[in-house]
């Protein structure tokens, strides 16, 4: 019985010093974020336009029927959900691609990594910038060198090929360095092993290698989901969603700071954020994903 | 060794030029653009003929650019600080504590996280006007910890659980003193954690647009990236190209010197949370 | 131990409060010495210095009685626009003049943001300044904003390569074909990304053909003249002389287009005229100017007119001396330092007879005719929506479809009026 009391004394110290450590961390994420989220979420139920002040009403679900039944939204939704498909996918393979070459290569691995580590620090305005002015006619290289006859980033598909590009560009070492730490988890015995049984290299990396990096490939295509899912800055940059080319962000913000819309563009927000909510869930709960901090505790 | 040969030696040479290229391309672009003349913008080739740094003089001599600066180095660097102090701290407690907070933290952090930040810029700017952090430092410190510490409790909490804490208690046994034992054995096992964390946060918060532009109004606190909207070219409808692309090279210079120190330790740090998640 | 691990945390959430304090304690007081009250003038950088030497030179003229302070805005109109919006819907005071584009002025009015020119500084501000520019500043029959300076576009074109300038835009548009044609350089020059300046484009298509976008009323009034103007867009864009990049031009883009050479037209601002000096002193030699060409022969353009407008606050502390202060900002001394060294066009009439302006801008007697039958952008609060829709329905030109631009447009046009559906 003392034995147990003093557990449970241990037990409840060691519980105040968590809260004591985690109370400021808590608080400053508090005082930024819940007063604002909680209005967003207010002002999605409002009719509330700034310049017509004195038609504001509190009009329940309205906006997000608006939302949903405009093309304009689907449309956007579609081009993200195209432009995180296809970047993530490309990602996927290019980063592994990529974390073979810094896992394997015989020399140069630092060079390599510290190389491909530029892309992911600079600045994606900047980025972005980089790539408008290479695939425009008069001014960039990119142009001159692929002799292209017509301006990429005036119609449709090219416009989203080149957004594409820049979001693989800038995020794709981020996937390969999370795919690096997951092939560093193949023991090298195995695959020395599997070597001297006479299996290819193809077969040692599907038999081997993919379901051991399982763990990592999840985690790494769900971070990259959830962000990619939130597009931009590159398109904002490079064309500031004309062609069809708005992603749900640009949506989003053009009716909250466009259109003064506070009404309906918090109800895109929300909209957004449910969505990137239910990615992850999906990933979490059907694939297995580790959902961040559900690990064992030692 | 005996499979190291010269054949296989250029096949991964060539692989790695491929990678290098492909990383390097946009940003000799951005060099090439930035030491160009006016006249020689409109050759679409990618190296200069000529090379001027008039551009970089340029932005040097306008309070603009060198204020921005400032703000952006200072700014970054204390946001950076505060978050891994606070983060460990929170990263501790989720790892080695048993409490009935770590789901709830965890979750709420997440949300933070995947908020559209859009959506949370009118408020914020209200709220700031009535505290009198608009156009201060702290007004975007605050900010960048709020989205920083999410992605920061993750990774050192991934960390922390990989750190041996029994090794704290031998050392103790063996005599040392909890500080010593903290010194000599912990924290050296927590730094790497800890040093990547705050170059993820660092560059986090060098990084943002939307915060900068939204929260700032004169060169007491706008960074950087919020600065370059506010370049203009010879005339009102002239693109700043060259300037842009000299401040983007100017504040590109202390990322790429960052990881050429540091890029072991990102390599680590990035891939925590991924492995053992 | 662990008395002593709580003891740190306290000690490091400690230290973060002082340090946080510390910061926010210099650096978010200031200001509120005596003296003259501080007139604060929010106003996009001007690179030549000529907003910031009339603020210093009104300031000095007002013996004490003001200090104007100038607050830079983003280079872009979309930037500046949400800067101010952003401000002035939290009630801001720390905003007394504001630098508004022209389109701004009925919005920011109705939003009640603006105060209305005060009816004994009326006759002051109207005496000699263009008529256009007025009608820009003025909403519901009141004067708003002082017409600060305005700008307009005019055709350019290359000498050596069109002898006389095209009259109506079938002319220019069968003139650059027949000279691409040739194996010459035939291009025209015009702004096709999506965004204003193709509102701009279809406003001075529509007006110049004796149509308009909205009514008095601010009803749309839309009628065969936007068909005609779209089907003369798609015909440009589908010619042989649309530059490849049209759907994705600016103002800039088109200048560096013009400069190397490939185009015989340019349909752009007076800007250009200074950078091809520098820049491209060959073509310049050829440069020459007309007046915006015309939908319908024998009959004269009604371009669209630009600008900047100043509005005081309807929440500065001191409206009385930020009026006084706007006054002294567009007088004729400081316009004229703002056209000769920043290129800006004066709203004041008389300056276009000024030498010094005359020997910076050889095209001011072309301007000033521009300028004397230009036309408005619709007024409108619902302005930024209304031109949203047409730029959504118009881009890319290419793909314009005249028989059914007439319905679309109706419809979108009505539904930004009421602020209903999203913005493109």
């Amino acid at each position: 019985m003392p034995r147990r009391q003093e557990l449970t004394g241990r037990a409840r110290a060691e519980r105040r010093l968590a809260l004591i450590l985690c109370a400021p961390a808590v608080l400053v994420m508090a005082a930024v974020t819940a007063y604002p989220i909680v209005y967003a979420l207010w002002l999605s139920l409002q009719r509330y336009d700034l310049r017509f002040p004195n038609r504001s009403a509190f009009v329940g679900l309205e906006n997000y029927l608006t939302v949903v039944a405009s093309s304009r939204w689907w449309q956007a939704v579609a081009n993200t959900v195209i432009i995180t498909v296809v970047s993530v996918t490309i990602e996927l393979v290019l980063g592994m691609l990529v974390a073979l070459v810094m896992h394997r290569t015989i020399f140069g691995r630092g060079a390599v990594r510290t190389n491909v580590l530029v892309p992911y620090g600079i600045i994606t305005v900047v980025a972005a910038f980089s790539w408008r002015f290479a695939w425009t006619p008069v001014t960039g290289y990119l142009v001159r060198w692929l002799h292209l006859s017509t301006d990429p980033l005036t119609s449709h598909g090219t416009s989203l090929a080149i957004i594409i590009l820049a979001e693989v560009w800038k995020t794709t070492p981020f996937m390969s360095l999370l795919l690096l730490a997951g092939l560093a988890l193949v023991p090298e015995e195995l695959m020395e092993a599997a070597r001297v049984d006479g299996a290819s290299a193809w077969q040692r990396f599907v038999r081997i290698t993919l379901p051991l990096m399982k763990p990592a490939i999840l985690v790494a295509v769900l971070f990259r989901v959830m962000d990619a899912f939130r597009v931009f800055d590159d398109i904002f940059v490079l064309t500031g969603g004309a062609n069809q080319t708005q992603s749900v962000s640009i949506l989003g913000y053009d009716q909250l700071f466009v259109g003064l819309n506070l009404g309906i563009g918090s109800a895109v927000s929300v909209l957004i954020f449910l969505i990137v909510a239910l990615i992850g869930l999906v990933f979490i709960r059907g694939f297995g994903a580790a959902a961040p901090g559900a690990g064992t505790r030692r | 060794m005996r499979h190291s040969t010269s054949g296989r030696r250029l096949g991964w040479a060539t692989a790695d030029a491929v990678v290098i290229v492909a990383a390097l391309l946009p940003v000799a672009w951005i060099l090439s653009l930035s030491v160009k003349t006016e006249a020689a913008l409109k050759q679409n080739t990618l190296w200069p003929s000529e090379v001027t740094l008039d551009n970089y003089r340029g932005i040097f001599q306008t309070s603009l650019f060198t204020r921005a600066l400032v703000n952006s180095i200072g700014i970054a660097v204390l946001s950076t600080l505060v978050s891994v102090v606070l983060a460990s701290m929170a990263a501790y407690a989720i790892a080695r504590l048993d409490f009935p907070g770590t789901r709830l933290l965890v979750g709420a952090s997440l949300t933070i996280a995947i908020f559209p930040q859009i959506s949370l810029i009118s408020p914020i700017f209200n709220i700031w006007r009535a505290v009198h952090l608009y156009d201060t430092w702290p007004g975007l410190i605050l900010p960048y910890l709020t989205f920083s510490l999410p992605l920061a409790i993750y990774t050192l909490s991934a960390f922390f659980r990989e750190i041996p804490w029994e090794l704290e208690q031998a050392a103790q046994m063996d005599g040392a003193t909890p500080f010593q034992a903290f010194r000599k054995v912990m924290a050296p096992l927590a730094a790497p954690g800890v040093f990547t964390t705050a170059i993820l946060v660092f560059i986090f918060a060098w990084n943002d647009f939307l915060f900068a532009i939204s929260l700032t109004s004169t060169d007491s606190a706008r960074t950087v990236p919020a600065a370059l909207a506010f370049f203009s070219g010879a005339s009102e409808f002239q693109q700043p190209t060259g300037s842009i692309a000299a401040a983007a090279m100017v504040v590109t210079v202390p990322i790429i010197i960052m990881v050429l120190t540091f890029q072991r330790r990102i390599v680590a740090g990035l891939t925590a949370g991924a492995v053992k998640g | 131990m662990r008395s002593g691990e709580r003891g740190s945390a306290w000690r490091c959430v400690l230290l973060l409060v002082l340090a946080v304090a510390a910061l926010a304690g210099p650096l978010s007081c200031g200001g509120g010495s005596a003296g003259p009250p501080t007139v604060s003038f929010y106003i996009f950088h001007e690179p030549s210095g000529a907003f910031e030497r009339g603020a210093e030179r009104c300031s000095r003229l007002s013996n004490g009685r003001y200090h104007i302070r100038i607050s830079e805005l983003p280079s872009t109109a979309d930037g500046q626009r949400q800067q101010l919006v952003r401000r002035l819907a939290a009630s801001d005071p720390s905003i007394d003049i504001l630098g508004m584009d022209v389109v701004w002025t009925a919005e920011f009015a109705e939003a009640g943001w603006l105060r209305s020119v005060p009816a004994g500084l009326r006759e002051a501000v109207s005496r000699g300044t263009l008529g256009p520019a007025l009608r820009t500043a003025t909403w519901r029959g009141t004067l708003q904003a002082l017409p600060y300076n305005t700008n307009t576009q005019l055709l350019w074109y290359r000498r050596d390569l069109v002898p006389s300038p095209p009259a109506t835009w079938a002319q220019m548009i069968d003139m650059g074909t027949r000279l691409e044609e040739q194996g010459r350089p035939g291009r025209v020059e015009i702004q096709g990304a999506q965004y204003e300046a193709l509102t701009v484009w279809f406003n001075s298509l529509v007006a110049s053909a004796g149509g308009r976008i909205l009514d008095d009323a601010g009803r749309s009034a839309l009628d065969h003249t936007a068909t005609e103007a779209a089907e003369v867009m798609r015909l440009l864009a589908r010619s042989p002389a649309a530059d490849p990049s049209l759907s994705n031009q600016h103002e800039d883009d088109n200048r560096l287009a013009f400069e190397t050479g490939r185009a015989a037209f340019e349909l752009n601002y007076p800007f250009i005229y200074p950078s091809a000096r520098t820049n491209a002193p060959e073509l310049f030699r050829n440069l020459a100017w007309a007046l915006y060409p015309s939908m319908v022969a024998g009959r004269p353009s009604h371009v669209t007119i630009g600008g900047i407008n100043l509005g005081v606050s309807a929440f500065s502390p001191h409206p009385d001396v930020a009026f006084a202060a706007a006054l002294c900002l567009r007088d004729a001394d400081n316009q004229r330092f703002a056209a000769v060294h920043g290129g800006l066009p004066p709203t004041l009439s008389a300056l276009y007879d000024d030498p010094d302006l005359r020997r910076e801008y050889p095209f001011a007697d072309t301007i000033r005719e521009a300028l004397a039958t230009a036309s408005v952008r619709p007024l409108t609060p619902a302005y930024t929506n209304v031109s949203l829709e047409i730029q959504s329905a118009l881009a890319p030109p290419s793909g314009i479809q005249p028989q059914r631009i007439l319905g679309d447009l109706r419809t979108s046009i009505g539904n930004a009026l009421n602020s209903q559906g999203l913005v493109p």
